[in-house]
């Protein structure tokens, strides 16, 4: 199981979340440092404008005491950032995993469904794995929140329209437009979300002039959207040649009137124009919408798209949380049975090495005279006397793993009772270890061995422990 | 080869209702929920393929080339407007346009089977020119239908647009106005020289038939309608900037009358006289 400890926007003002600050170049070194703690035997970091957070697992891989592995990440990131202790949060066990999976999912973020998120904790894993802080727990944790924030966004309209007024603006025009490369945007006055609009059609490939009471103040704004400034009195010609026409100043009356819009309209030979106005009171008379093509929106349309879509994006976050739920509860289901991983892994190697030795034995005396063929038919017969032998005590330990409140024997019981049995305690401890906790490296050596004898068992062995 | 037809008759029945349904399911599904438009233009395109087989087969069945009849020339004109659709919609983004295809392309799938098979040509007429009048027209019902199509979703979406209604709940799953009109326009101008010659030829037919009757004349005149109504969208629009809302309303009515021609040709069929 997992711990997450960290900040967000739901615990932290903007002044304490500006203080946990990690480079991303700082970063590996970071996660590094932590996984040298005894405590802690994984770690990764997401870290968003809102959020950061530590997401770690202890040396033990599930068996770890998540308690301390909490302590040592909220001393880490305290050491880092002094201050900031108070607004730390920790969610320990099935609580991390569903905060991880809600997290990924987008509903915990400031905007409802924003789809960015799912990319940094993508990003977070892909950092941590580099700088080789990931071990089997959450290897096997962020692909399943990684999957359940896929579920989110496909089975639900949590992350339906646009949240932004420029992005609705933007995705409007399309919906007039379709591809707006080639396409012209007027921009006419200044302000901020007008800015944005223009920057998002320059993104979008349409070329945008900027037209404003001041030239040199066009200019500058021109400069910054990367389009092109005219006078105040080029208005009507570059009405003329606008397919969208963003509108945002300060003037007390109407700067685009019915008349210069019916004109440029005639003009155009009657092609579609968006109308984006943006100001308070309004720039573009209202009466223009009368008029076949013209196509207007001011800003309390523009909001209630927004508006709109917010209420959607909340109506679907019932389902959303659903469909976390069901992962999650996946999610500890299986952590339970991955705690008999250890013993089956120990106990497939015990038999593979047995049976590989004495087939070894007789492959280099009685039976050295026999063909390629038939050794590789007896290492097959051997592999499926393995799988038939292990077939029901595999079924029996996860079943025990789940089971936890059955009167039958417990997976700790069946455990100790095979370690005893097959004399294997030590090694079964050195496999629970944070750099043996995925199967792999021991099977790698097992298979080292067995290319030595001129066979090996070891492929399968490495398929079982890695679906386990 | 007869159950050959028939089969491919009633599968392609259910692929284009699967796929009708599909595509209206698609227009109506609220944002986020399970999308299936993918299986509908793959189904459509399943139901282009049996309806050709059954066309094909059904006309070697009764030795009729497939634009001499009626039943077939219908058949065959849906067929094309289900080809014509296939090749545009990913290029211009018209999927949306399935919704209106797949229920056309199964109505003249299905109701074809009302009409009679009768080939025979008109006495006095020439076959060979009667050939190419059934050609000609049955191309640019193919592709008028799809203008018509094009010409609705415009209304559709510039409604939704103007009325500033379901814009956060539809997203962007119907095409670009710009996009519905420029493909409105480029199929009228394809097939208006088809329509135009179908016309002519019809007026030519109309002329030597030794009696024509009430219904005769009324559909002649419908057929000189629907190409007063497209020529008419077609010079406004580089003359007068006759585009967009007024566009798609002219298109849609000369559609209408075109249809309008061809139930009277499938009533006139049906009562009997079977020939085109």
């Amino acid at each position: 199981m997992i711990v997450v400890v960290g900040l967000s926007h739901r615990t932290a003002p903007i002044g304490v979340r500006e203080k946990l600050v990690l480079e991303a170049a700082s970063l590996p070194d970071f996660l590094r440092a932590l996984v040298q703690r005894a405590e802690v035997g994984e770690a990764l970091l997401v870290s968003t404008c809102n959020r950061v957070e530590l997401v770690a697992a202890g040396p033990s891989g599930f068996d770890s005491d998540l308690a301390r592995v909490a302590e040592a990440c909220v001393d880490a990131l305290a050491v880092h950032s002094p201050g900031i202790a108070p607004h730390l949060y920790t969610h320990v066990g099935g609580a991390a995993v569903r905060h991880l999976f809600r997290v990924a999912a987008s509903l915990d973020s400031m905007v409802l469904g924003e789809p960015q998120i799912l990319g940094q904790v993508k990003e977070a894993y892909e950092v941590a794995r580099k700088a080789g802080t990931v071990g089997s727990v959450l290897h096997r944790t962020l692909p399943r929140a990684i999957r359940a924030a896929k579920r989110v966004r496909t089975e639900t309209a949590i992350g339906s329209g646009q949240v932004s007024v420029p992005s609705v603006a933007v995705d409007l025009a399309r919906e007039i437009f379709g591809d707006l490369s080639g396409h012209s945007a007027l921009l006419v006055g200044s302000g901020e979300m007008a800015e944005a609009v223009a920057r998002l059609l320059k993104a979008g490939g349409a070329q945008v002039v900027v037209v404003g009471r001041t030239l040199s103040r066009a200019e500058e704004l021109a400069n910054v959207v990367g389009g092109s400034a005219r006078p105040w009195s080029a208005l009507p010609q570059s009405l003329i040649e606008a397919d969208v026409v963003v509108t945002s100043t300060s003037a007390p009356h109407f700067v685009v009137d019915y008349d210069m819009v019916s004109a440029a309209r005639r003009a155009r030979k009657g092609k579609n124009q968006f109308f984006i106005d943006l100001a308070v009171p309004r720039d573009v008379e209202p009466r223009i919408e009368t008029l076949d093509g013209e196509f207007l929106y001011n800003i309390d349309d523009l909001s209630k798209v927004v508006s709109d879509t917010l209420s959607t994006r909340t109506r679907e976050a019932a389902s959303a949380e659903a469909i976390v739920g069901r992962e999650a509860e996946g999610y500890d289901r299986w952590a339970d049975a991955e705690q008999a991983t250890p013993t089956i892994v120990q106990l497939r190697t015990r038999l593979s090495s047995a049976l590989e030795e004495e087939l070894s034995r007789s492959l280099r005396g009685k039976l050295k005279h026999l063909p390629e063929t038939d050794r590789a038919a007896l290492l097959k017969m051997v592999e499926s006397a393995v799988n038939r032998l292990l077939h029901q005590p595999t079924i029996r330990l996860r079943q025990a793993a789940l089971d936890r409140n059955q009167d039958s024997l417990s997976l700790e019981q069946l455990s100790a009772a095979i370690s005893e049995l097959f004399a294997f305690d030590a090694e079964l401890e050195a496999m629970s270890g944070p750099e043996n906790a995925a199967p792999e490296p021991e099977i790698e050596t097992a298979d080292a061995e067995a290319e030595n004898s001129g066979f090996s068992l070891a492929p399968k062995a490495r398929v079982v422990a890695s679906r386990s | 080869m007869a159950e050959t037809a028939t089969i491919a008759f009633y599968l392609g029945v259910i692929a284009y209702s699967v796929a009708a349904t599909l595509f209206f399911l698609e227009l109506a599904r609220k944002d986020g929920g399970a999308s299936r438009a993918h299986w509908a233009p793959r189904l459509l395109a399943l139901g282009g393929v049996l309806h050709a087989i059954h066309v094909v087969t059904a006309s070697l069945l009764s030795r009729v080339c497939p634009i001499d009849s009626l039943h077939f020339a219908l058949s065959f004109s849906a067929l094309i407007a289900v080809g014509a659709y296939l090749a545009l919609r990913e290029r211009l983004r018209l999927s949306a346009l399935g919704a209106f295809i797949a229920p056309i392309a199964l109505t003249f799938l299905v109701g074809a089977q009302f009409v009679g098979q009768s080939s025979e040509a008109a006495l006095g007429v020439s076959r060979t020119l009667l050939m190419f009048h059934i050609a000609a027209n049955v191309l640019g019902i193919g592709l008028f239908l799809i203008a018509g199509a094009a010409g609705s979703v415009y209304l559709l979406q510039e409604h939704r647009l103007r009325t500033k209604k379901r814009v956060a709940a539809m997203g962007s799953r119907l095409p670009p106005l710009d996009a519905l009109d420029s493909t409105t326009h480029r199929l009228l101008l394809a097939g208006f020289p088809l329509l135009t010659f179908g016309v002519v030829t019809g007026a030519v037919f109309s002329h030597q038939l030794s009696n024509p009757g009430g219904a005769e004349a009324l559909r002649s005149l419908l057929g000189y309608a629907t190409w007063l109504l497209l020529a008419t969208v077609l010079v406004l629009r580089n003359t007068a900037g006759f585009r967009g809302r007024k566009a798609a309303y002219g298109t849609i009515a000369g559609v209408l009358c075109m249809l309008l021609v061809l139930l009277m040709y499938v009533v006139r069929a049906s009562s009997g006289g079977g020939n085109l």
